[in-house]
């Protein structure tokens, strides 16, 4: 079910994305960390209260003082979605789709490797990096408040709140990595593996906004991580983490399957 | 006993393409030129016996074991030159050989060695950069380096020069001594001729013909074409009794069976200024020998 090597290449392949990702990870976290003032409130909070409806789209409305609200109203509601998600689209067409569309997949099937085998190691790269980018955030993030606010964040918490993170981005990595095992061609991977969760994006975005426009928070799946949700410990908030994590457990089983069982023009 | 068979196979991709009622085999230890024209089908029915594709009707067998369901089993002594050679960005051919080894758990061996120096191969560089020929001998590395039992070459040697090829058709033969069981696609005559026992030719996804060598040695017809001093003396020779392929200005085009004496006691009588053989592709060669049959 597992090959080393390819698994080894595929990391090889993987960690100047994710390098580059953990950079800007830094880079955010430390700035908007620093913003934070226990006593007066934020900058940031200034901004919300200029420009309601910009930042609400993005997600950007605390809903508490504490800097664990913060650190989910202005990093969890965007960034901790964005980067993660290009990391796994990026990764999801070049395992799959890419070598199927210019034909050094007959390299990795022409050898006593099972094709599930092949998808099932490719699955755990894409894994692999969505859990070492949150892994990293998590840790990154920890460490960052310890340093300029010493007690001021709930560790439990904020790691269950990564927790939530990470069952969404495996649920992404899950809708990229079937569209890279079902298209041949990388420009419909691609298209595919995007689109969908740009658009489910979009719409979160949207019904963030406008009044008018909420109900569509039932037509994206970003509606099942509730960061707020999930520090304040809503059982609805954790329930919609075990439906993105059992959704992406479903994703990559269908994907893996589909692989095995298609014909391969190579 | 037969290593691989070809069962009945049909897959339409529509407008005529793709492989119909296709049924073969490939005995132990035999060299199976596989041919026809591009576009017959030969690449798709190496993509069955691989285990790309499943078959709509009909299946493949390689060593008892299903093709399709079988392929990973298959795949452990199998070893395959693909049509067309696309290999990972950025890796240079070491990298690239030693993936390979690594991937299908083969131990080192001295064979990667000897290969590249059979092939005078330096394979250090980019296979990005490499020349069609480099890159296909990185392929045929690949494919030799874990000393397979079954081969399935897809013309092997094309983009691989005069003396590369001859080398390739000396490892064939070697391979062939060892007794190893070999489908290979091929356009070129001299290949098939000095490594195949039989031949099969396919032709808009049907097999239309399937002999030994031997016996397509012994009916070949070849062609010749003697140029004369003028027009006029072309014509007459022309006239002899021969079998006249045609006659452009001084160049008698004859076709020739065994009787290559009376062309040369002919060509005594008449001013000859030159002889040449003009080099007749496999499949004409074939078609010549089952009467031209569509």
């Amino acid at each position: 079910m597992f090959n080393f090597t390819l698994y080894k290449r595929g990391m090889q392949g993987s960690w100047k994305m994710l390098l580059i990702f953990a950079a800007v990870l830094t880079m955010y976290f430390t700035i908007i960390i620093s913003m934070f003032d226990p006593a007066l409130g934020s900058v940031l909070n200034e901004f919300a209260e200029a420009m309601p409806e910009l930042m609400a789209m993005v997600g950007m409305t605390p809903s508490s003082t504490t800097m664990l609200g913060f650190m989910s109203a202005y990093l969890y509601g965007f960034i901790m979605l964005i980067f993660p998600m290009i990391f796994s689209i990026l990764s999801a067409n070049k395992l799959i789709a890419r070598h199927v569309d210019n034909g050094s997949m007959t390299y990795l099937l022409a050898a006593p490797v099972k094709r599930r085998t092949v998808a099932f190691t490719q699955m755990k790269v894409i894994a692999s990096g969505i859990f070492a980018l949150t892994a990293y955030a998590t840790i990154m993030g920890i460490i960052a408040c310890e340093l300029s606010f010493p007690g001021e964040l709930e560790i439990g918490k904020f790691i269950l709140l990564n927790l939530g993170a990470l069952c969404l981005q495996l649920f992404i990595g899950g809708i990229c990595f079937l569209c890279s095992c079902i298209f041949n061609d990388t420009k419909y991977s691609i298209g595919f593996g995007a689109g969908i969760p740009a658009l489910a994006f979009i719409i979160q975005m949207m019904a963030n906004a406008g009044a008018e426009l909420e109900n569509a928070k039932y037509a994206t799946f970003f509606t099942l991580f509730n960061p707020d949700g999930i520090t304040a410990g809503e059982t609805g908030a954790i329930w919609g983490m075990v439906t993105l994590f059992v959704g992406a457990m479903v994703l990559f089983i269908s994907a893996i399957t589909i692989f095995n069982k298609k014909d391969l023009h190579i | 006993m037969s290593v691989m068979e070809i069962d009945n196979l049909t897959r339409d991709y529509g407008k005529g393409r793709g492989v119909f009622d296709l049924s073969f085999s490939v005995e132990k230890g035999e060299v199976f030129g596989f041919l026809g024209p591009n576009g017959a089908g030969k690449t798709t029915t190496i993509r069955h016996l691989m285990g790309f594709i499943k078959p709509k009707k009909g299946g493949c067998i390689i060593g008892g074991k299903d093709c399709w369901r079988d392929s990973a089993a298959i795949q452990k002594t199998l070893g395959y030159i693909p049509g067309e050679i696309a290999f990972f960005d950025d890796m240079t051919g070491t990298d690239f050989l030693n993936f390979t080894m690594k991937y299908r758990g083969t131990k080192a061996n001295g064979r990667v060695k000897e290969l590249l120096d059979r092939f005078e191969l330096d394979p250090r560089g980019k296979i990005k950069k490499m020349s069609k020929g480099m890159k296909q001998k990185v392929g045929i590395i690949a494919a030799f380096a874990h000393d397979p039992e079954i081969l399935i070459l897809d013309e092997p040697t094309s983009g691989l020069d005069p003396l590369m090829q001859n080398r390739f058709i000396e490892l064939i033969i070697e391979e062939k001594a060892k007794g190893k069981t070999i489908l290979m696609s091929s356009h070129m005559f001299e290949e098939v001729e000095r490594t195949c026992h039989r031949v099969a030719i396919i032709k808009d996804g049907r097999l239309v013909a399937m002999d030994s060598v031997d016996a397509l040695k012994a009916a070949q017809v070849k062609k010749y074409v003697i140029t004369l001093e003028s027009a006029k003396d072309a014509t007459e020779f022309a006239k002899e009794s021969l079998t006249v392929a045609g006659v452009v200005q001084n160049h008698v085009t004859v076709t020739v069976g065994s009787n290559i004496r009376e062309l040369i006691a002919l060509m005594n009588r008449y001013p000859v200024i030159n002889i040449s053989a003009p080099s007749q592709n496999l499949e004409e060669i074939f078609m010549q020998y089952y009467g031209g049959s569509k």
